[in-house]
């Protein structure tokens, strides 16, 4: 259990319970008894419940109690037993109560790279009634997240899990669980709500391809009404931008003159396997770094995978695009 | 270790973290959040006052200081103690009660080392493993109050301050943000009140069973007879109005003076004093008659195994046996309300013959001490010739010579004190009048002894029982006749018959009256609406001592029988059951459908018809979606025109907002057909 990421406050604690589930036959059990799903409400099929630590710790305390009410045979403190006694008894139906009912939904993911986190959101949703407290979230190696649901009838909680590979990603089963309101017992699931989150490789970033190196002089003219470059003076006509006004010949004489501007780009990036060297994940990894980098840039640029084909451009929708496919390629 | 860890609560994983989990969101498994601070320090506060009364002061100014020093950090005005304060302060406490006087292994060394390491668990407290010890210290500081006395009064304290720790322990689970002090207190309330059925049927039916090994108990702190008395001892005990014991009779209750509580037999006269030692089981049971007296009697906690009982008495508790020297007697030290059944033999008189041992125990005095009573009492017995002629002409004297009776006597100093009373002084308290008596009866060679106990009480007119109080606390003598067997004298009787026929307070002087405490109810028995307040207290009191106070093996099997006719294993299996059943079940129905929202609307009721059928097509309503919203999302998907759904949704909105559309009526019929319809169509559009 050593070479497990103990990450999280409760990482010893969520890394052997992933061990145990982690045990085929209880994985398999528990596929039965909670099959995957996007939206599971809580039942009593699938909530456990048990004391913790502290509740046992709870019980020793009983015990002594009643090993000195006896001993001293005092019915009052018999009395204080028997209320701790009661308010455990109390508190199972309390806890489990807290979990009950809920509804658990996906409700979103959002990619992210390898080895870094990914977004998942969960919707939990609570029946009418009473309001459900401290109730924990999360995956074996993420960080477990509370919430709350008292006024609100409904809330999604944003998890974030390391993604270990590029692709479709499905974190495993997420663990439920509530040690309210004692922190005696602790009512869990786990529930499988058939995630897949998109993860991109993780990028290498390197220079861009020398073949594909773009000078001015070969710039293509793309927008002549760009900002880049200096281009022509002529005549105001309304609806030219006003800040390329040339104010100071307008002092002069009474007619507006505008400068006129154009952009140019340098030539098409295409991104394709054979460009970057290294086996194919370092190639995935270092044309996703170039993606990257060309985004930054502002730079236009395509995606060449020999099965696919992403024709140049620019801006975050389209590097998204040819991100999915970074991820995927190879693996569908 | 792991799989423990896996049931584990964040709380209880030891609480040294990496830097990772000392910041952000994930710091909340392991803070204690600040209201629960609060809640802590308000629980403690309430559960170390009542040990005001047991405990020396010192340890309550270290639970003071620590408080102070707690709140401080929780105002963020200082630091944590260094650890070599804490080290200090531990040290010193444990010094502290060892040097204060009371016996290490003394119930109250144990409280105070308990209540210390409660306040001192305060300053260091920082994880929730932390909170989670002091919050379990509280309870313990709750019951052992218990230990030292029970009253009704404590009992409805200290289940407030139960529910304040339950508070603190309800907000360690709340999250941080939201939990307030209130929401907490209010779930803690509602807990505990749930609570209360199961700790009843628990109570009743957990069997009760005699105590596993001894105990260390409280310390000096009860007041009551003690087994050795000297002249002065009884006369202290009137200072006392605390309650000594209460009794409930079957029938008829005897007139004042008949009620002599027996409680020792002082037959051993060493020192100057009288000494009660006899222990021994009496040899034979004489059988109760229906014509006997039969009573009840709750006995206040008196540390002692001596028990209060009218003359000629046996009991059939288990606990309690009969002496040779004819008085009841508990196996174990009464530590609490305890509560026995007696009953006393009007025809057995007890004679019997005397052995010798016993002769020449019950006539030994120190020959050297007295010689003037002794040679009165060789005399008197030589003039009057039998013990009884004897008797009469001590009473005689007593009444014909001015002796007086006063709670404030003249000391008698040294060896001849008794005769320092009959020949000097005269003036005395009822154990001068016995001792002097016993002493001349031993002196002319007849059995006598002391007897110490209680006589009279008041008969509280709410209840009907008898309260017996410290200040009836009263010593009187029995010799012994060949004929009659032992016979008791009460030469009190002689000097001052209004204390045997009406009470102390009747037989005082104004000047002895006004050195009785200021409160004591028979000073104040004369003022009619206090007195009347005092025996209602009393009364409810009672009650509490008889129900719950005094619950134990005996009751619990009286208690049981009548419940379930017989008692068997089995029959409590059922009881347990049934009531457990009862109590829980009713915190179920409680918690789980107490809350069921109430008569929806039925338009509300017909939209949600629609919408759980629409979900099964794939069109799940978003919960923060407008009924009117989800219909046109819904037909937008599908590709129905405004224009076809338009009227629907109007319709829709017109009623659901209206509060008075009756269940039956035709517009809901009306819409509810086209929601049907509509239905459909969209079904139809999503299969399409």
């Amino acid at each position: 259990m050593a070479d497990l990421p103990l990450t999280g406050n409760l990482g010893s604690a969520r890394a052997s319970s992933r061990e145990i589930f982690a045990g085929k036959r209880f994985s398999r059990w528990l596929d039965r008894r909670i099959p995957p799903k996007n939206r599971i409400t809580l039942t009593q099929k699938n909530v456990f419940i048990f004391p913790t630590k502290t509740g046992f710790a709870f019980g020793v305390l009983i015990g002594l109690l009643i090993l000195g009410a006896i001993n001293y045979q005092a019915s009052l403190v018999y009395g204080v037993a028997f209320l701790l006694g009661s308010l455990f008894l109390v508190t199972i139906l309390y806890t489990f109560r807290n979990l009950a009912g809920l509804t658990l939904e996906l409700s979103g993911t959002r990619p992210g790279f390898v080895d870094e986190d990914v977004e998942i959101s969960i919707r939990i949703t609570r029946p009418k009634g009473r309001a459900r407290e401290g109730i924990q979230l999360g995956w074996p190696e993420g960080i477990m997240q509370w919430a709350e649901l008292s006024e609100l009838a409904s809330d999604v909680v944003r998890l974030y899990v390391r993604a270990p590979a590029r692709g479709y990603f499905n974190p495993g089963r997420l663990l439920v669980e509530t040690y309210f309101p004692l922190g005696l017992l602790r009512a869990w699931t786990w529930v499988d709500l058939d995630v897949r989150a998109l993860v991109y490789p993780k990028p290498i970033f390197g220079e861009y391809p020398r073949s594909v190196s773009g000078h001015r002089d070969e710039g293509q003219l793309i927008d002549p009404l760009g900002s880049d470059d200096f281009n022509d003076i002529k005549a105001y006509r309304p609806g030219d931008p006003i800040r390329n006004i040339i104010w100071r010949s307008y002092a002069r004489s009474d007619e507006l003159m505008v400068k006129e501007y154009a952009s140019y780009v340098e030539p098409r990036l295409w991104l394709s396997l054979e460009t970057v060297e290294g086996k194919l994940e370092e190639k995935v990894s270092r044309l996703t770094g170039l993606a990257l980098k060309a985004t930054r840039e502002e730079r236009e640029f395509g995606l060449d995978l020999g099965t696919t084909r992403i024709s140049p451009s620019r801006g975050e929708s389209h590097l998204e695009q040819v991100l999915k496919e970074l991820a995927l390629h190879g693996l569908r | 270790m792991a799989s423990a860890e896996a049931v584990g609560n964040p709380g209880m994983t030891p609480a040294a973290g990496t830097a990772e989990e000392a910041s952000g969101a994930i710091g909340i498994a392991h803070q204690i959040p600040r209201n629960t601070l609060a809640l802590l320090m308000m629980a403690q506060v309430a559960v170390i006052a009542p040990y005001l009364q047991q405990l020396s002061v010192w340890i309550i100014a270290v639970g003071l200081f620590c408080g102070l020093w707690r709140t401080n950090v929780y105002l963020g005005r200082w630091d944590y103690p260094k650890r070599w304060l804490k080290a200090v302060l531990v040290v010193a406490c444990l010094g502290g009660v060892a040097i204060s006087g009371v016996g290490a292994f003394s119930l109250e060394a144990m409280a105070s080392l308990l209540v210390s390491m409660f306040a001192l668990k305060l300053i260091e407290m920082k994880s929730r493993r932390d909170a989670y010890v002091v919050i379990f210290l509280g309870y313990f500081a709750i019951a052992i109050q218990f230990l030292f006395e029970q009253q009704l009064l404590l009992a409805i304290y200290q289940l407030v301050a139960f529910t304040l720790v339950t508070a603190a322990m309800v907000s360690l689970n709340q999250l941080q943000a939201t939990a307030r002090s209130w929401p907490s207190l209010k779930l803690a309330s509602l807990l505990v009140l749930q609570a209360v059925p199961l700790t009843l049927v628990m109570f009743m039916l957990f069997p009760r069973i005699a105590p596993l090994w001894t105990v260390p108990l409280p310390g000096s702190s009860v007041t009551g007879l003690s087994d050795v008395v000297k002249p002065g001892d009884i006369a202290n005990l009137t200072q006392s109005d605390e309650l000594a014991f209460r009794v409930v009779v079957d029938g008829q209750m005897p007139p004042p003076s008949h009620r002599y509580w027996r409680g020792l037999v002082f037959s051993d006269f060493e020192d100057g004093g009288w000494k009660a030692r006899e222990r021994r089981r009496a040899r034979d049971y004489p059988m109760p008659r229906s014509t006997d007296l039969r009573y009840e009697v709750l006995l206040e906690p008196t540390m002692q195994t001596w028990l209060y009982a009218l003359e000629n008495s046996t009991s059939e508790h288990s606990n309690v046996y009969l002496t040779l020297d004819g008085r009841l007697e508990s196996k174990d030290p009464i530590m609490s309300v305890f509560r026995y059944r007696a009953v006393q033999h009007q025809a057995d008189r007890r004679g019997g013959q005397l052995s010798e041992s016993e002769r020449i125990r019950e006539t030994s005095i120190d020959p050297d001490a007295n010689p003037r009573l002794q040679a009165l009492g060789k005399a008197l017995l030589a003039e009057h010739g039998s013990p009884m002629a004897m008797t009469r002409a001590i009473l005689m004297q007593i009444r014909e010579q001015p002796f007086s009776y006063t709670l404030s006597p003249p000391l008698y100093p040294g060896r001849d004190s008794f005769d320092g009373f009959w020949f000097d002084g005269r003036a005395g308290f009822c154990e001068h009048y016995a001792s002097a008596f016993v002493y001349m009866m031993r002196s002319a060679g007849i059995p006598a002894r002391l007897v110490g106990g209680y006589l009279g009480g008041e008969v509280n007119q709410v209840s009907g029982y008898l309260m017996v109080r410290q200040y009836d606390a009263h010593a009187w003598a029995e010799f012994y006749d060949p004929q009659l067997g032992w016979f008791r004298v009460d030469p009190t009787a002689a000097v001052a018959p209004e204390r045997v026929e009406q009470g102390l307070t009747a037989a005082l002087s104004s000047s002895d009256l006004a050195s009785l405490p200021l409160l004591s109810s028979a000073r104040i028995g004369d003022w009619d609406l206090a007195g009347d307040v005092l025996r209602w207290m009393d009364s409810i009191e009672h009650r509490w001592n008889l129900w719950v106070v005094g619950y134990d093996s005996n009751v619990q099997y009286r208690f049981l029988s009548d419940l379930l006719g017989e008692v068997t294993a089995a029959r409590i299996g059922v009881a347990v059951l049934i009531g457990g059943g009862i109590g829980l079940g009713l915190v179920a129905v409680v918690i789980f459908w107490g809350r069921r929202p109430a008569n929806r609307h039925p338009v509300e009721r017909a939209f949600r018809r629609f919408s759980n059928a629409l979900a099964g097509y794939g069109y799940a309503k978003e919960p923060e979606e407008s009924p009117a919203a989800f219909v046109r999302r819904v037909a937008g998907q599908v590709g129905l025109t405004e224009a076809q759904v338009g009227p629907i949704i109007a319709e829709l909105d017109t009623l659901l907002y209206n509060p008075g559309v009756a269940s039956g009526g035709r517009e809901l019929r009306a819409l509810r057909s086209q929601l049907r319809r509509l239905q459909f169509r969209l079904a139809f559009g999503a299969a399409r």
